[in-house]
């Protein structure tokens, strides 16, 4: 039964997004919401049921990829880590697709979309959701693989969306990056098949360890070019090209986060990540925190600003799990937790961003000036996300990031102090930053951009108090589901 | 019911108020009297859990929620110093609910609906946090209430200045929290829980085996909490932050938020903190910070020339005044314990009437502002006549925040400069404190005076028609200027409760009330069979009304007729504005002797190098290069792609000649 | 009979200060009349004064209740400190008052001179009330640090405690320099040349007073002159009483020589300066300050 709603949770999507892409108009969108609130449920009830424990099953078999751990090929697996991601996916994919409903039409001052276009949009959206579904329910590296490219494919098409050429080079260039970052992920793929025969995740406490050290570093790589980290982390400002809802699923809540998914499945599998490779993954993801935070000061544009916040935040999911692979299991639930969180928080930002866009037809921070008084759900909306991805309490990144933080403490000696400081110092800059730019928004003068509008439409603003509500209790959610992961 | 229950039922009703004045906001009066109905309904069962914690009912810790996977639990237990700042947090937001009701209309083109729900909000987040006993939670509490007062003071969003004021203070106090944060965390490692008491053990051990840390979590619990509490010099954004919010809330804010910090304070160093040589050193720190907060605080304050401005100073001056005695307490727990449940007492019952006169003061400037539209003394003047109930109370509070007696805030100054004087007999320092602390208490009369002169007294302005305030923005003021006389009259009730609340924050034996406190109608002070302090507040007043009595008698000898006559301005008659000696011109020679102590920094949008951030661009110089390189290559390789038969021939035959000829070259 | 012993001297305490305080007034006109080379007014003039003043008309430019009850006030709040002042004994309401309350008692007219000064909305009445007001920020501290200087070394804040002290030890270097301190502060609290710059006749015509007339001037004098000379007496009983026989009639004699001796000094000191300016005078009682901090460094080290 279990088995069946997991395999549903990709079938049910796909299928929804063909049919979208088949139908036009509203039976189109109809279709779209349909496919997603059915995910949506399935997640919700799937969670729900392993609550507490894991749950696998094969559902089929390719015998000749079949090794010595004789465990199948084809299967679906949900512990806690990957409920986490399902739900993250899942809730916000029925959100993004809910708000899209009415963000792409006539009436957005931002970009006009007509109708003729709608379904391709919703065809590559619901195939992209079952392929994230794909990567948190897989239940070995072969086939979180094929699910980890096909979110590559829909990510280029979906960025790519206005087929002008800025987004088509800006999707060109997020594929190659990603690509390349696949291409790493083959290699690790391949040296652990053909050394232990096995495509299992904790075939990697297998491998000798000079050949462990050189996978693992290979699914680093793999995960550093999938979630935007440092030194591959371009590519991602640019994908702001696409459609707001589309930066608000894939490039802040979902599929970055294979990256760091892939990365905490490989850690949290047997625990093997040497102790190096966890080094470098902390301090890599200090040195993106502090990176991204120096673009914050000069961009202009809300929705690239965003993205580097997302490079940081990614930054911080990595931080916890090297954290857990240092020893730190409090910390390995810090980072575990970001995903949630932070996508929550996220993805609020985005879309009160596609809100301000697509009443204003703006999204420039010096441009635009006193919109609360005209859209006070938006700005409410805007500065939950702000106070919820800043980590202030009781929103959620408080939460995880206090984790990741006491997770550097207790690593204990001179990890723990050094971590404190940098984050604190990092969290305390973005958050002024955050509040700075959120005010200048909001607050003062109305400008002239911002003089003639209101709140979106309702299906745009019921997603946005429903992402507030997220923002508040996904660590009610995410805090009794991280508590079972552990050694 | 149990305390929990209680106070679960407490912040139910203000969370639920939150969301019913939210429903109604579209009627302005509607929703301001259901915020004042809520709170008046949440203050029934807090008075309740207060008077159960006095009464000496003992109840043990409630865990109302466990997260094991930290593992932290939200743990609420009532001792009598958390019972102490209930009653503050109370009375204040019950009082400036109120006193917001009517004031509120002066913001016509702003909805309610950013007003009283936050309001609620942070009313309830003081309460969470006063009965917390896990750390976690505590700062989960903290902080909320530092997002919702944020929004309290940035309620006039669209002025520059309260947006500026608003940022200032959140990401002062952020930053405080953070520090909080790192300290916790580091006692955390320690101890596996963060639930008072095991980080109270903690800080035992880490003083014990590694010094230098445990003073360095006590100093970033310091900066945390004194930073919200207004100590200078991280408490710089309160000058700016409380005159921007309305004034309801600026009293909400001096009256108890700061005073919150004031409770971290005293929680970290009276009950963390073991009585050892630490303590006193942090003693000492603590005094100084409190003097040079309320030196320099008050001597500022005494320029200022904008209503709120002048009194937001004077907190951070009152604070110093907490600060001190807190300071001279902790240092003296261990030589003299009399001396330092003194000190403390008077910390605590300096705090308990600045909360009233300050108030007071923050809803008699926002009486003024309602109906003037004017915070600015330069040009305010003779308001007495028209607003006598307003002028009547903050006079009182005036004198009581200037230490004039026998008002309240000069018996809990003399308990201060009392423990610093005899603190001072072991300490010489605490003398010259208790000194700066007298001279400073003058400095504030003087502003308190050029407050009366300005505002109130001096030369009307008869072209302008002021109107007393209405019954519900007058109560508020007139009960807490009562409050001000009967707590300075009467000081040994709320002095034995606070008794109670010291022997709960302080980890020796506190002597009993009237080893404290004397047996007489005052308050005296014996130790050893040697009478060291006394004041009578009583026996003075009586001695007062007596001789003033007296003094009136022989006023009216002679029967003397009363006239009122206009004043004499030389023979010239000029309008009132002109004769009227401004706020501005008050104690110049004074202020400019001072002009430099109070210095403003001013912080830019950090300039990040430019070559750094060209460093960082790996596209430029490492993908596009690379980029360009392959397509060179491809290009270059096409390029001998020509498409003409007889080229590639010539191609194929060079190369079996170089193959020939390598081929022959390795054979050989 | 403790009560009655309490309220009796109380009672003594106050009526030297309401009815000897104008004849030591008259004394120091004398005084100064004499050396100006001037016949001068009689002994009892301010007497006088009172008694004309109390009869003429009560002309009042201000309004409400603390400007109405003002002088009374502030007459009372000196009869107050009188009380809390030994004057030959220990001061009877010691129990009420430790050196602390005396310091803020003492300010209390002062409080209640400068709110009649703006409350009167004259521009002349207010420059005198910030001046008077600047003037008690620069003398106050200077009596504080005496008068602390006198508990450090007797170890209690009770001035009976500290006359007691004082009379079994004997003189010592910091209770000398504390005395002279509070001896230079007298003159500013007396409202005396070089210090009369609230009042300032010639340049502020009396300053917060201004407005004043007929029985309110009275009471308002009549506080001026009994606050001097309480400040005296408290001069005398801390920093100087020896000898002490303990026998309250001898004893009140030869304090009121030592005060009559204090105000002399005072009126000299008046009429051979100059007014000064009111920077001149803060940089003045600052330096007093300071060195009196030097009495303080004494006391804590026992000398």
């Amino acid at each position: 039964m279990l088995t069946l709603a997991l395999v549903l949770m990709v079938v049910i999507p796909a299928v929804g997004g063909v049919l979208a892409g088949a139908f036009k108009g509203a039976s189109s969108r109809g279709a779209a919401v349909t496919a997603a609130a059915a995910t949506a449920a399935l997640a919700a009830w799937a969670t729900a049921t392993v609550y507490g424990g894991a749950h696998a099953a094969a559902v089929g078999d390719m015998p000749w990829l079949g090794g010595p751990a004789a465990t199948p090929v084809v299967g679906v697996l949900l512990d806690p880590l990957g409920s986490i991601l399902l739900l993250v996916v899942t809730v916000i994919g029925l959100l993004t697709v809910v708000y899209s409903t009415r963000y792409l039409g006539m009436d957005n001052r931002d970009h006009r979309v007509p109708p003729t276009e709608h379904p391709r949009y919703y065809f590559w959206l619901l195939l992209f959701l079952a392929s994230m579904v794909g990567v948190a329910i897989s239940p070995n590296f072969l086939q979180l693989f094929f699910f980890w490219e096909l979110t590559t494919v829909c990510s280029w098409a979906l960025i790519s969306y206005y087929r002008n050429e800025k987004s088509l080079a800006a999707g060109f260039k997020a594929l190659v990056v990603t690509q390349v970052g696949g291409v790493f992920f083959l290699v690790a793929l391949l040296i652990l098949f053909a050394r232990t025969g096995s495509f299992e995740f904790g075939a990697l406490a297998l491998l000798p360890d000079r050949l462990r050290l050189v996978v693992f570093v290979l699914l680093l790589l793999a995960a550093w070019a999938k979630a935007a980290q440092v030194p591959f982390h371009t590519w991602l400002p640019e994908a702001m090209e696409a459609p707001t809802p589309i930066s608000a699923y894939l490039h802040a809540a979902a599929m970055v986060k294979a990256g760091v998914f892939l990365m905490a499945r490989s850690v949290s599998s047997g625990w093997a990540m040497p102790v190096e490779v966890g080094m470098v993954m902390g301090a890599m993801a200090v040195l993106t925190l502090f990176i991204a935070l120096t673009y914050y000061f000069v961009q202009d544009d809300l929705k690239r600003l965003l993205a580097y916040s997302t490079i940081a935040h990614l930054g911080y999911v990595l931080l916890g799990i090297s954290l857990g692979a240092l020893g730190s299991t409090v910390g390995f639930r810090g980072g575990v937790l970001h995903i949630i969180c932070h996508g929550f928080a996220k993805a609020t930002l985005f879309l009160c961003v596609g809100a301000i866009a697509y009443v204003t037809g703006s999204r420039s921070i010096s441009a635009l000036g006193g919109l609360a008084k005209t859209m006070p759900l938006t700005a409410a909306a805007f500065f939950v996300g702000v106070l919820a991805a800043t980590g202030v309490p009781p929103f959620s990144c408080f939460w995880s990031k206090f984790m990741i933080l006491s997770g550097a403490v207790q690593l204990g000696g001179a990890i723990g102090p050094v971590l404190l400081v940098l984050v604190l110092l990092e969290s305390l800059i973005a958050f002024s930053w955050m509040v700075y730019v959120g005010q200048k928004v909001f607050f003062g003068e109305r400008t002239p951009v911002a003089c003639v509008n209101s709140d979106p439409p309702p299906a745009m603003s019921g997603v946005l108090v429903a992402l507030m509500i997220g923002c508040l209790l996904a660590p009610a959610v995410g805090i009794p589901l991280v508590q079972w992961i552990g050694r | 019911m149990t305390s929990a229950l209680l106070l679960q039922t407490c912040v139910l009703l203000l969370l639920g108020g939150a969301l019913v004045s939210l429903a109604c906001a579209r009627n302005r009066a509607l929703a301001g009297w259901v915020s004042v109905a809520f709170v008046a309904a949440a203050c029934v069962p807090l008075a309740r859990v207060v008077v159960n914690v006095f009464a000496g009912v003992a109840e043990g810790e409630t865990v109302l929620l466990a997260l094991p996977a930290l593992p932290a639990r939200l743990t609420v237990h009532v001792d009598a110093l958390s019972a102490f700042f209930l009653v503050l947090t109370g009375v204040i937001a019950l009082l400036s609910t109120l006193f917001s009701v009517r004031y509120m209309e002066h913001f016509e083109k702003d909805t309610v609906a950013k007003f009283y729900p936050v309001l609620l909000v942070f009313f309830a987040s003081m309460v969470a946090l006063l009965v917390v006993t896990d750390m976690l939670f505590f700062l989960v509490f903290w902080e909320l209430m530092t997002l919702s007062s944020f929004f309290l003071v940035i309620f006039e969003r669209e002025r520059k200045d309260s947006q500026r004021a608003g940022l200032k203070y959140f990401v002062i106090t952020h930053a405080a929290t953070l520090c909080m944060i790192a300290g916790t965390l580091v006692l955390w490692r320690q101890a596996g829980s963060f639930s008072f008491a095991a980080l109270q053990d903690s800080l035992g051990v880490l003083l014990a085996e590694r010094a230098v840390v445990a003073h360095l979590v006590l100093f970033l619990f310091f900066v945390g909490f004194a930073t919200k509490a207004g100590v200078l010099p991280m408490g710089d954004w309160l000058p700016d932050a409380h005159p921007a919010a309305p004034s309801g809330v600026s009293a909400a804010l001096s009256g108890v938020l700061v005073k919150l910090g004031i409770y971290g304070l005293i929680r970290v160093f009276c009950s963390f903190l073991p009585v050892s040589a630490a303590s006193d050193t942090w003693g000492v720190v603590l005094a100084l910070a409190g003097t040079v907060s309320l030196f320099v605080g008050t001597l500022t304050a005494l320029r200022q020339t904008d209503s709120k401005r002048l009194m937001a100073f004077h907190t951070i001056g009152q604070i110093g005044y907490i600060c001190l005695g807190l300071g001279v307490g902790v240092a003296c727990l261990r030589t003299s314990p009399t001396i330092a449940a003194l000190a403390l007492l008077g910390a605590l019952f300096h705090a308990a009437n600045h909360a009233c006169f300050k108030a007071c003061l923050f809803l008699g400037a926002g009486a003024v502002l309602h109906r003037t539209g004017e915070r600015d003394m330069d040009r305010l003047g003779g308001l007495a006549a028209s607003m006598p109930v307003t002028a009547s109370s903050t006079t009182v509070a005036a004198l009581s925040i200037s230490g004039v007696p026998p008002f309240n805030g000069f018996t809990s100054k003399w308990l201060i400069v009392a423990a610093c004087i005899l603190g001072g007999l072991q300490h010489p320092l605490f003398l010259v404190l208790g000194l700066v602390g007298m001279f400073i208490s003058l400095v504030t009369l003087a502003s308190f005076l050029k407050v009366l002169g300005a505002v109130f007294m001096g030369a009307r302005d008869e072209s302008r028609s002021v109107k007393e305030v209405p019954l519900s923005m007058a109560l508020p003021q007139v009960v807490l200027a009562a409050l001000c006389v009967l707590l300075g009259v009467f000081p040994r009730l709320p002095l034995g409760v606070l008794r109670d609340a010291v022997a709960s924050a302080v980890r020796i034996e506190v002597p009993g009330a009237d080893a404290l406190l004397g047996t007489g109608f005052g308050l005296g002070l014996t130790a050893g069979g040697l009478a060291l302090a006394f004041w009578a507040p009583l026996v003075v007043v009586l001695a007062l009304a007596l001789g003033g009595a007296l003094a009136y008698a022989i006023q009216r000898a002679g029967a003397a007729k009363v006239r009122e006559v206009p004043v004499w301005t030389c023979g010239e008659l000029d309008s009132a504005a002109a004769v009227r000696y401004p706020a501005s011109s008050f104690y110049l020679p004074f202020k400019h002797a001072f002009a430099g102590i109070y210095p403003a920094l001013h912080a830019r949008v950090p300039q990040f190098p430019a070559a750094l951030r060209r460093a960082f661009n790996v596209d430029t110089w490492l993908y596009r290069p690379v980029v360009r390189a392959v397509d060179g290559l491809a290009r270059g390789v096409s390029r001998s792609h020509v498409g003409v038969p007889q080229v590639y021939l010539l191609w194929i035959a060079v190369g079996a000649v170089v193959v020939v000829a390598v081929m022959l070259a390795l054979t050989r | 009979m403790r009560t009655i012993v309490v309220v009796g001297l109380a009672v003594l305490n106050a009526a030297i200060a309401l009815l000897l305080s104008p004849l030591l007034e008259g004394l120091m006109r004398k005084l100064k009349a004499t050396i100006h080379s001037r016949i001068g007014p009689p002994v009892t003039q301010p007497y006088l004064d009172l008694l004309k003043l109390l009869g003429k008309e009560d002309l009042r430019t201000g309004r409400g209740f603390l400007y109405a009850a003002a002088p009374a006030l502030t007459l009372g709040s000196v009869l107050v400190l009188a009380t809390l002042v030994p004057m030959g004994a220990a001061p009877p309401l010691s129990f009420a008052g430790d050196i602390i309350v005396v310091l803020y008692v003492a300010a209390m007219s002062a409080v209640l001179v400068m709110l009649t000064g703006f409350g009167s909305a004259s521009p002349y009445a207010s420059v005198g009330s910030s001046r008077e007001m600047m003037t008690l920020l620069t003398v106050e501290p200077v009596m504080a640090v005496a008068l602390v200087v006198g508990a450090v070394k007797a170890g209690t804040l009770s001035t009976a405690g500290i006359l007691a002290w004082q009379v079994e030890h004997g003189p010592s270097i910091s209770m000398v320099i504390a005395g002279v301190a509070f001896l230079l502060a007298l003159q500013a609290q007396a409202g005396k040349l070089p210090f009369d710059i609230p009042e300032a006749d010639q340049e502020i015509m009396g300053g917060s007073l201004i407005e004043q007339s007929g029985p309110r001037l009275a009471l308002f004098r009549w506080a001026m002159w009994a606050k001097q000379l309480v400040l005296a007496f408290l001069l005398v009983e801390l920093f100087v009483p020896w000898p002490r026989v303990g026998i309250l009639p001898f004893d009140l004699m030869l304090a009121l020589v030592k005060v009559s001796l204090v105000l002399v000094v005072v009126a000299l000191v008046d009429v051979v300066n100059p007014r000064l300016r009111i920077d001149q005078a803060m940089g003045y009682y600052l330096r007093v300050a300071f060195s009196s901090l030097a009495a303080l460094a004494f006391a804590v080290i026992g000398m």
